[in-house]
């Protein structure tokens, strides 16, 4: 717990996601109430029950500090949380249990059979689980018990497993940008689906532009619209500047392509973003792309071929004026000097 | 006997009503919403396994006389049910020893494929503020329980009013 892996250890960055979790559940509805309870020591204790008095939870907190040691013991203490939740005064409060694991699971929480009952437990008296892994608490290889444990928990897609590897991003603000806060903070959870890998692997630097596209769409929108308008402008440009050039004959289908190439390699890069951000979206914008690339392709190339009849005729002229030009400045510069 | 006997499903306060072990899709609350005794094609389903736990909270104090409970496909129908009363914090853990069970009732294939009334210990449902129905097994041990309908008869308990239909006067 008191590892530096996370910044700046990690006791602190979860008592801060605690903090960021308690203050986000309390402020999206009235009645909401939060308990915190620690699961090691000499054995699962509730600290504090029902509250949405945040300076209580700070002290446990503060408190749990000294206590750090022991074995977490997960299937008593979810039993503890739950006996905890049963007793809240406003039954319409809907039950979810949010478990922060960050050492390797011991014993009968190692035991995957055991664990499964437990979760069909859970759902079966209607308490949602959320696993918050991180440290040693990410199960290594494919399997993972925890998220069997919410695979099996999960009525309507309410419970969720979250594994933070250790990084220079703050905890709490993954969980804030994670399927589990989403619902509390307005977001539907859909949204989140795709984007919670993301964030969990660079935070929001995973992002396409650097903005989370579902906590501010019509951002996202303006910011890929700018995009779009800026490929569409330098696509048009590629083609501008194809039509002039092809006047140097041979040459300019290549130089046409190049052009085209350039366009469709800078915008790549955003494309690549987007269809980890919205993969829906992505497909469009590279259809778009390519079809401008065509274009571009197909005019220069039309041209070329409407040019080839009078190549000949248009390089002697050229060269002619090049001649006449290179006389004049010739002349131009006799006379400064004189 | 002279009381009249009535569907209680009217005095249900809806907002408290909870079913525990129901699938997302078929809630306790379809089946019930219209306060009385359903007859769309909305049924009630369990999740993980064939129990259901269902709270019917009334706004008022009742005597219940009988119940009735009804479902399409008999297979599927509760056998086994325990009746509590007035325990709003009950879940699956506190009915598996029976302690606080005050009636134990085997239904029948005709009684669940007609919706017929069971009569209850009528002197034990004399003031109840929530009836907890558990429904332990069914009839053909399926994995998922059904209940297309419920519905509970008794009377509304005399001196106890229904306030919950009185709007806040404006004051000027």
């Amino acid at each position: 717990m008191r590892n530096g892996d996370y910044h700046p250890n990690r006791f602190q960055a979860q008592s801060d996601a605690v903090t960021t979790l308690f203050q986000t559940k309390v402020d999206s509805n009235p009645e909401n109430t939060v308990g915190f309870m620690t699961m090691a020591g000499k054995g699962p204790e509730v600290l504090v029950t029902h509250t949405k008095d945040l300076g209580q939870i700070l002290s446990a907190i503060h408190s749990s500090q000294d206590k750090i040691g022991g074995v977490a013991d997960i299937p008593t203490a979810i039993a503890v949380a739950q006996l905890a939740l049963k007793h809240r005064s406003n039954k319409n409060l809907r039950q979810r249990i949010v478990v922060f694991v960050a050492s390797p699971l011991q014993g009968q929480g190692a035991d995957e059979k055991y664990m499964v009952r437990l979760a069909k437990k859970l759902k079966k008296n209607n308490v949602a689980i959320d696993f918050i892994a991180f440290g040693d608490g990410i199960e290594e290889g494919e399997h993972s018990i925890l998220k069997t444990f919410v695979e099996n928990a999960n009525s309507g897609d309410n419970c969720h497993y979250l594994a933070v590897p250790p990084g220079p991003h703050l905890l709490s603000d993954i969980i804030l940008n994670s399927p589990i806060l989403a619902g509390d903070r307005g977001i539907p959870e859909e949204a989140m689906g795709d984007i919670a890998s993301g964030a969990a692997a660079g935070g929001a630097g995973g992002f396409e532009f650097g903005v989370d596209p579902s906590l501010d769409p019509e951002l996202a929108m303006a910011l890929r619209m700018s995009m779009e308008e800026e490929q569409a402008r330098q696509a048009a440009a590629a083609q501008a500047s194809g039509a002039p050039s092809s006047s140097g004959a041979a040459s300019t289908p290549a130089l046409a392509a190049a052009a085209a190439a350039a366009t469709s390699s800078t915008s790549a890069p955003p494309t690549g973003a987007a269809q980890a951000a919205a993969g829906a979206a992505a497909a469009e914008d590279e259809e778009d792309e390519e079809a401008m690339l065509q274009k571009a392709l197909a005019m220069s190339q039309g041209q070329d071929v409407e040019m080839a009849d009078h190549q000949g005729g248009q390089e002697e002229s050229e060269e002619d004026e090049i001649k006449r030009a290179i006389e004049m400045s010739m002349k131009g510069n006799d006379q400064q000097q004189q | 006997m002279a009381e009249s006997e009535v569907s209680l499903l009217e005095y249900l306060d809806l907002s408290q009503l909870t079913c525990l072990n129901e699938t997302q899709d078929h809630t306790f609350k379809a089946i019930v919403a219209d306060k009385k005794k359903n007859t769309g094609s909305a049924y009630l389903e369990s999740d993980a396994d064939e129990q259901l736990l269902l709270t019917l909270p009334f706004n008022q104090t009742v005597k219940i006389r009988s119940i009735a409970i009804q479902s399409s496909n008999v297979e599927q129908a509760p056998r086994k049910i325990r009746l509590v009363t007035n325990r709003p914090a009950l879940n699956f853990d506190d009915l598996e020893d029976g302690g606080a069970v005050l009636q134990e009732i085997e239904l029948s294939e005709e009684d669940v494929r007609e919706g017929r009334k069971v009569p209850l210990r009528f002197v034990k449902f004399q003031s109840v503020n929530s009836l907890h129905v558990f429904v332990v097994s069914n009839q053909g041990d399926e994995d998922q329980t059904r209940i297309d309908a419920i519905d509970v008869f008794g009377m509304p308990l005399q001196g106890t009013r229904d306030v919950s239909g009185l709007k806040k006067v404006e004051d000027d």
